[in-house]
């Protein structure tokens, strides 16, 4: 029986191309055309887009080439590749070519395309060509060229449809890695950008590229992250953020210790800071590592408008995030346990309107927050025909309706919508989900135990912050520890020229990001050139 | 080997927030029954009395820059006395712990939450400090910087709102009327200090342990200021005969205070959440303090698991006083009898240390580098 199993399980082993190829690993081509077309046939042959087309190179020797066909581009094929090879172009016409001299006359005289090369591993190949890559096989050449021509459809650069700003760049990653490393390239072109690629994923063997600023970036921190990166050996990688959920230092926190972007100029900007992106093929969000908790409240705009007005925003922003976290549990326990804090008027008023309601605040601000959460969950589903509609239906007709029936008071939806806005006003979703859903349990303290409930909430919230690292950087930095530098950019946006050092807690090799006398040359040279009473006619 | 990264700053940030806890409350209480309206000059003197404690634990702190309290007394008295003088210790910040614990939550009952047994608001204060134990030095010392800010403000605050009502007349005599009891009233606030012991542990995590002298004289002034300020704004406002009758002085200044504008009515529901954090950071010093030393007692190296093994007793210790009475009762006494372990062991130390001229080694040169 035992044999039985055995037998069973190596004829499965055959069966599955993957592992056959894993087990001819080092098979090398043997010169044999008929050798190699078995050889990538029996893997290959079964899809009915993959394609194999035999010719003759030179009107001589015998040749196949394979590829998928979706995967590359048919007309440059024909005109770059199969043409040269089978019209001997005019340079070589009335030259005899032997067979020994043939390799090099092909790889160097024929081929008319830049990116080709040639390969002697059989699973080597097989993997170009399910990379989009065509391979050519001719016959008594001990190796095979191998030309990239991946030509697969992608969307256009667009707007960024998460992270749009008024005054800024107006570019955002697509899914194919060769165009955002593109982009990224064409905004820093510096030579001390750093690209590393590696393969994760068993099966989708996608494409990782990790960016960093050499002599900027710590170095350990590029040795860390490589680390952990190649430590992941799973199946299939089909977004950034499976590596995210990966690489993170603190699997169980709701606070995401990995920032994702989907646009150039950040990336940009926190490889100059002294951070690392990790940009995955097929997936337009660029991850940035480590991260600090000020960081998502963030935008690109605040450095692009002037400091003053930005720095208001940024503080109305981080209202809006507390706004969210905190707002019904303060409401739940005022109500509930301390109405004597709020004006009198006040209060009575907000007793009136709940007076028809039969729950406590507790119960009311819980199921409002409930359907709040059902409603925004919704219209993303929602086809965008009749979302707009359906989500003004929902919220104000239900909203209303709510109220009418006795079953929340007034003040109840004021303060859920509010809180739901507030959420929105932060930049970082992943950021805002952490707060919207921090909100239950500190709602559910507050209608036990009032304001020292909130508090001991907001206290357990905190510690857990100040304990929280991104890749050994404390989480509440610049915050805690303490750093003047970095107070410049926390909660107000200071002036571009105040922040002449990069962010120290990220112990970058190349401090200095400002030239020493920028502002005092420039306040130097002022001169009223057009003063009007140096006008004469 | 635990990281050198408390910097001068944080390490003051610790003192304060680990002073400045539950005793703020009652403390114009004390003041005034030593001295009537020489309140603000006992508490000063109180903390001076608290400074020389504070000093004896940094010197010592510098003599031996690797080593906390419970190490170096083994150097100093030989291994079996030290090993009965770091016993007291961790049994007297048990208590402390517990008793803080404890004087919150009666605070708590008796003014917001009428209704919650005393037991389930000590054992949420106690497991919000137990749990946060759990991090390193370095973490602790973040938790108390974070937190200083938000405990200074609204004291502060307090103190502007109620200059209002203030009279400088009731701070009149500034020596005190029946100036008996000032003896003990000094000793009874210097007690109140006695979380100021936690240096013997920021100490050997300082970056610099030669500049901790300079944390502890800044820690000091601004708790120590912070207290004379609450005590001369709860005297000047209330008179010292009123405040004999109020149980929390401090807290009705709160109650009696309101912002401009009309705000918030009342400040004192406000005034008491944002004081959890203040009574947080307390008791998490004073449990730290417990389970690092059980931990170098035991030469350990994980303290966690005594983070949670302590709790059970220290809750029993803490619901132990029958009543609010016997409470402050007990405080008083065990704060009076705890300073000859905060103040007279450092100083019996220091003397011997100096005596038998035994030294520590100093900081290496390796761990002054930023991240060794």
């Amino acid at each position: 029986m035992l044999r039985g199993f055995k037998k069973s399980k190596t004829k499965s082993n055959a069966a599955v191309p993957s592992l056959f190829l894993e087990e001819h690993k080092n098979d090398r081509v043997t010169g044999n055309l008929e050798d190699t077309i078995t050889f990538i046939k029996g893997i290959l042959g079964v899809n009915d887009d993959f394609s194999m087309r035999k010719f003759h190179v030179f009107g001589k020797y015998p040749a196949a080439m394979f590829y998928f066909s979706n995967m590359i581009n048919q007309t440059l094929l024909n005109e770059d590749i199969l043409k040269p090879l089978m019209y001997p172009p005019s340079h070589l016409e009335g030259r005899s070519i032997e067979q020994d001299q043939l390799k090099d006359v092909l790889l160097n005289e024929t081929l008319y395309h830049s990116e080709g090369k040639s390969e002697q591993k059989l699973a080597t190949l097989v993997e170009g060509i399910l990379r989009g890559g065509t391979v050519i096989a001719v016959e008594g050449i001990e190796e095979a060229f191998f030309v990239g021509m991946r030509s697969i459809e992608k969307r256009s650069i667009d707007q960024p449809a998460t992270e749009q700003v008024i005054r800024g760049p107006r570019e955002g990653f697509i899914e194919p890695i060769g165009t955002n490393i593109g982009l990224i390239r064409y905004r820093l072109q510096s030579t001390d950008l750093r690209i590393q690629t590696m393969e994760i994923g068993r099966r989708t063997k996608s494409t990782v590229a990790v960016f960093y600023m050499e002599g900027i970036t710590n170095p350990d921190l590029v040795k860390e992250l490589n680390k952990r990166l190649s430590k992941i050996d799973i199946d299939a990688v089909l977004d950034s953020g499976y590596l995210e959920q990966y690489i993170e230092d603190n699997h169980l926190s709701p606070f995401p210790q990995v920032q994702y972007t989907e646009r150039p100029d950040k990336v940009v900007a926190n490889l100059l800071e002294g951070r690392i992106a990790i940009l995955v093929d097929g997936s337009p969000l660029a991850l940035v590592i480590p991260t600090v908790f000020s960081q998502f409240y963030q935008t690109v705009e605040d450095y692009t408008e002037r400091y003053l007005l930005m720095s208001s925003i940024r503080m109305a922003r981080l209202i809006a995030l507390m706004f969210s976290l905190v707002f019904p549990s303060l409401y739940v326990s005022i109500i509930s346990f301390n109405p004597e804090l709020i004006p009198t008027e006040f209060a009575v008023a907000v007793a009136g309107g709940r007076a028809g309601v039969p729950f406590p605040a507790v119960i009311e601000v819980l199921i409002i927050e409930i359907s709040m959460e059902v409603l925004r969950e919704a219209t993303i589903r929602l086809p965008q025909q009749v979302g707009g509609a359906l989500s003004i239906v929902g919220v104000l007709v239900v909203g209303q309706a709510a109220v009418a029936a006795g079953f929340a008071s007034p003040i109840t939806v004021v303060i859920i919508a509010l809180t739901t806005i507030g959420s929105f006003a932060t930049p970082a979703y992943n950021a805002a989900l952490a707060l919207r859903l921090l909100r239950f349990p500190l709602i559910i303290m507050a209608g036990v135990f009032g304001l020292y409930g909130v508090m001991i909430g907001l206290i357990v919230i905190a510690n857990h912050l100040l304990s929280l690292k991104s890749f050994g950087v404390p989480y509440l930095s610049p915050l805690v520890p303490g750093d003047f530098q970095g107070m410049k950019d926390l909660l107000v946006r200071g002036p571009l020229w105040w922040m002449r050092k990069r962010p120290a807690f990220l112990q970058p090799v190349d401090e200095t990001k400002l030239g020493g006398h920028t502002y005092e040359d420039l306040k130097n040279t002022e001169e009223n050139v057009l003063d009007p009473s140096k006008y004469q006619k | 080997m635990e990281t050198r990264q408390i910097t001068v700053i944080q390490a003051a940030a610790i003192l304060i927030s680990t002073i400045i806890g539950v005793g703020v409350l009652p403390l114009p209480l004390f003041a005034v029954r030593a001295a009537d309206s020489g309140a603000p000059l006992v508490t000063f003197l109180g903390m001076m009395v608290a400074f020389v404690g504070l000093v004896f634990i940094t010197v010592l702190g510098m003599r031996f820059p690797n080593k906390s309290i419970v190490q170096y007394s083994e150097d100093i008295l030989g291994k079996w006395f030290a090993w009965l003088g770091s016993a007291f210790i961790i049994v007297f910040f048990a208590v402390l712990t517990s008793l803080a614990a404890r004087e919150f939550g009666e605070v708590v009952v008796t003014s917001v939450l009428k209704t919650t047994p005393v037991e389930v608001t000590v054992i949420v204060m106690l497991l919000l400090a137990a749990i946060s134990t759990r991090n390193d030095t370095t973490t602790f010392a973040y938790i108390h910087h974070f937190y200083f800010p938000l405990l200074l403000f609204p004291a502060l605050l307090i103190v502007a709102l109620s200059l209002n009502n203030g009279d400088v007349i009731n701070l009149q005599p500034i020596w005190g009327n029946e100036p008996n009891g000032t003896m003990k009233g000094i000793l009874t606030i210097a007690a109140l200090f006695q979380g100021s012991f936690i240096m013997t542990l920021v100490i050997p995590s300082m970056r610099r342990p030669e500049r901790a002298m300079r944390a502890s004289i800044f820690g000091m002034l601004i708790a120590g200021g912070l207290y004379v300020i609450l005590v001369v704004a709860a005297v000047s406002v209330f008179g010292a005969e009123e405040i004999k009758q109020l149980l929390w002085p401090t807290l009705e200044l709160a109650k009696a205070t309101s912002l401009p504008a009309n705000i918030l009515e009342r400040l004192d529901a406000a005034f008491l959440a944002v004081w959890v954090t203040a009574v947080f950071t307390t008791l998490l010093s004073s449990y730290f303090l417990t389970i690092q030393a059980i931990n170098h007692l035991f030469r350990l190296r994980d303290h966690k698991i005594f983070s949670l093994f302590i709790l059970p007793f220290v809750f029993i210790t803490a619901m132990l006083p029958q009543n609010i009475v016997q409470l402050y009762g007990i405080i008083e006494t065990v704060g009076r009898i705890g300073l000859s372990l905060t103040i007279g062991y450092p100083g019996l130390l220091l003397l011997i240390s100096i005596f038998r001229k035994k030294r520590g080694n100093p900081v290496g040169e390796k761990n002054l580098d930023k991240n060794s």
